[in-house]
């Protein structure tokens, strides 16, 4: 994978997840960031930082990016998401617009 | 299909892992029990998410009072209409709710008064409906003056009485107020006249007269009034109005006066009576009347609505009018959109007068007239029109040449000159299978309704090449078991109504349904959860929105009160569990009697 197709998201906790951009650009959060115009410390270094968002969500979002792919590409499998992360996610994912 | 209407009203919740979120977190009750024990509230959720995931709560049956609590700081409005399980507990932890601006609780049978208590003193309500609850009195009222900042309230078909009307006068922010079915008399409406801010009033079946009517003109930014099924004959010049609602009423004069005229754009006189119309219309401005409805209203002349040059949709239907009084409307109708001439006594020679008159029409009804093929071949002309209904009418799809009878024309062909057809209604007309040939030509084709017993497995074949048929009903037809077998329906199908067709077996019909389980097959014999899905349509708390308040007023409440404790079943399981549940019921037991039917 080269490293241009790639960016790294950062949790709260400081994890990081590197993936692949197209997958990132499931959230139209992420991709104003990255392809929005003005030169932004995240469009140059492609590396997002989420202050609000834990690594357990983070990591089940970057899941969802994946899946979400495979769905749009005709792959019908169930996203399974468990109840005690319903919440957190919700909110996530109304951040991210995903 | 629920949850997806569901996220569309919410508008702004298309993120799709959102949807997902809330699914699973109202998967069961064991699933909330996990979220909810994680934190006390939920302060932090953004309230359009609260919301929804509220509502997703109440759909599945998974809400109750206490987990309410989770929501007090997070969510602002609240729809819990017609949910019979709502009473004074319910409303006790909803009294909590900090940021509250909208509840209602409409047909919430079980509120009364002293439920209303704990609204008392709330902070940002402004929106309050409690149209309905036939429990609350003047005293619920008292509990509701403690909310200034009320603007707007329906207290409709409640018990307060016009003592409790006048409280309301001291709710001085008060822009809506539906006061319908009420007894509210000339005096109470007097002391309403310090609500400066009103904008509409609803006071139909009231106890007002002309002496009570006259206070109207106080209300300086009233634009919508409604005193259907009142005793007031002359309405004065309150020239803010914007709609009118005289249903019902003898009418003498409206807003007649002196000053400015009134800018009138919507005007509903169902049912009304007249002493003189074209007095009657003629004391406001006519130049801005886009909708009116005079329905019923045992008119014989037309005369009067050549001032009404803006009209865009005329309902006349149910009146004596003919064929010579259709030359008014041909006068008029350079902007009209909507005609509706059901049950008069218009024929083909007053349909030909429209005829290039009617440039913008996209609906015509027809229902019940003497009109017959000839019609047809005008209609066929207006090529605006997108919605044609004939139901009830002589059209039988082929006209006789001069006596000869080799010679015949198929009367519908003349609809495919209508590119912009989508709906057409043929029910209860004698059409035979050969005049049904043209249909299929028609290609914006959407729903199409037919009803005669004199068609066959032939016309079903023959309309399944209709390329967007969304809803086909063949009502009373002769379908045979191996017509339908053979059946190939367009693919974007989604209702096929069946009933009557007597010839068809409960085996052909399920074995259809089992095949095709994305179209929705109505039969007597197609039981179970589909007829289940038509009361649930006609119960649902939208439908009681909809449904005009005259209409609620001749409802009988005790059978109603009585369908809405039945616990919907049907939320708790998606249409395709449905379906599997229903085959395997039909495979062990031969008879399954139908379940839960509210009738």
């Amino acid at each position: 994978m080269k490293k241009e197709e790639t960016v790294k998201l950062i949790s709260a906790e400081g994890f990081e997840f590197i993936i692949d951009k197209n997958a990132a650009m499931v959230s139209q959060t992420i991709r104003n960031m990255l392809t929005s115009p003005g030169g932004f410390a995240e469009t140059e270094h492609r590396q997002v930082t989420f202050p609000e968002i834990s690594t357990t969500i983070l990591e089940k979002i970057c899941q969802y990016f994946y899946w979400s792919l495979q769905y749009a590409s005709g792959k019908e499998t169930e996203f399974h998401i468990e109840p005690e992360l319903t919440l957190e996610l919700m909110m996530a994912a109304n951040y991210l617009h995903t | 299909m629920a949850d997806r209407s569901l996220f569309m009203e919410g508008g702004q919740l298309e993120s799709p892992l959102v949807r997902l979120c809330i699914e699973a977190a109202t998967q069961s009750g064991d699933a909330v029990e996990t979220w909810r024990r994680q934190r006390r509230t939920l302060e932090r959720l953004p309230s359009q998410l609260a919301e929804a995931l509220l509502h997703r709560l109440l759909c599945r049956r998974l809400l109750y009072p206490s987990l309410l609590e989770v929501f007090k700081y997070s969510v602002e409005k609240i729809d819990l209409r017609g949910e019979s399980s709502v009473d004074a507990e319910w409303m006790a932890y909803l009294g909590a709710f900090q940021y509250l601006c909208s509840l209602n609780v409409s047909d919430c049978h079980r509120i009364n008064s002293s439920a209303l208590w704990a609204l008392s003193g709330m902070r940002y309500l402004k929106e309050v409906d409690l149209s309905r609850c036939s429990k609350v009195d003047d005293a619920g009222v008292k509990h509701l003056l403690s909310i200034q900042t009320i603007e707007i309230l329906c207290i409709s078909e409640t018990s307060v009485t016009t003592n409790g009307v006048t409280l309301l006068s001291s709710l001085k922010r008060l822009s809506k107020l539906d006061l319908g079915g009420l007894f509210v008399t000339d005096t109470a409406l007097a002391s309403l006249q310090v609500l400066t801010n009103l904008q509409h009033l609803d006071l139909w079946g009231s106890d007002i007269s002309n002496e009570g009517a006259s206070i109207l003109v106080k209300f300086p930014n009233l634009t919508f009034l409604n005193l259907a099924w009142t005793k007031v004959t002359i309405l004065p010049n309150v020239s803010s109005i914007a709609c009118l609602n005289m249903s019902n009423c003898t009418i003498h004069s409206i807003f007649k006066g002196e000053g400015n005229k009134a800018r009138l754009s919507k005007l509903i006189l169902a049912g009304a009576l007249f002493k003189d119309i074209t007095k009657a219309f003629s004391y406001f401005d006519s130049n801005y009347l886009s909708f009116l409805d005079l329905s019923n209203s045992s008119l014989r002349d037309l005369s009067f609505l050549s001032f009404l040059h803006a009209l865009e949709c005329l309902d006349l239907s149910g009146n004596l009018v003919g064929d010579d009084s259709v030359k008014y409307i041909a006068y008029v109708g350079a902007n009209l959109k909507t005609l509706n001439l059901s049950n008069t006594r218009v024929s083909s020679v007053g349909v030909a007068v429209l005829v290039g008159h009617v440039p913008k029409l996209e609906t015509i009804s027809l229902d019940s007239t003497p009109t017959d093929d000839l019609a047809i071949s005008y209609i066929g002309m207006i090529s605006s029109l997108k919605v044609v209904n004939m139901k009830c009418t002589n059209v039988r799809g082929v006209i006789q040449q001069n006596g000869g009878d080799a010679e015949c024309v198929l009367s519908l062909t003349a609809l495919e000159n209508l590119k912009q057809l989508e709906k057409l209604n043929l029910e209860e007309t004698p059409l035979k299978d050969e005049a049904i040939i043209p249909i299929p030509n028609i290609k914006q084709l959407t729903h199409l309704s037919l009803r005669s017993s004199f068609l066959t497995d032939a016309s079903l074949h023959h309309l399944s090449s209709i390329p967007n048929l969304m809803n086909l009903s063949m009502q009373d037809a002769i379908l045979t078991n191996a017509g339908i077998e053979s059946f190939n329906p367009p693919p974007s199908l989604q209702v096929l109504d069946l009933t009557g067709c007597w010839l068809l077996t409960k085996d052909a019909l399920l074995s259809f349904v089992q095949r095709h389980s994305d179209i929705e097959v109505r039969h007597v014999l197609v039981t179970t959860f589909l007829s289940d899905n038509e009361d649930n349509k006609y119960h649902s708390p939208s439908q009681t929105l909809i449904r005009t308040s005259q209409q609620r007023r001749f409802s009988s409440s005790p059978l109603k009160s009585e369908i809405a404790t039945i616990i919907d079943q049907r939320v708790k399981y998606s249409r395709a569990e449905l379906l599997s549940m229903q085959f395997a019921c039909t495979s062990v037991g031969p008879s399954s009697n139908p379940p839960t039917s509210p009738k």
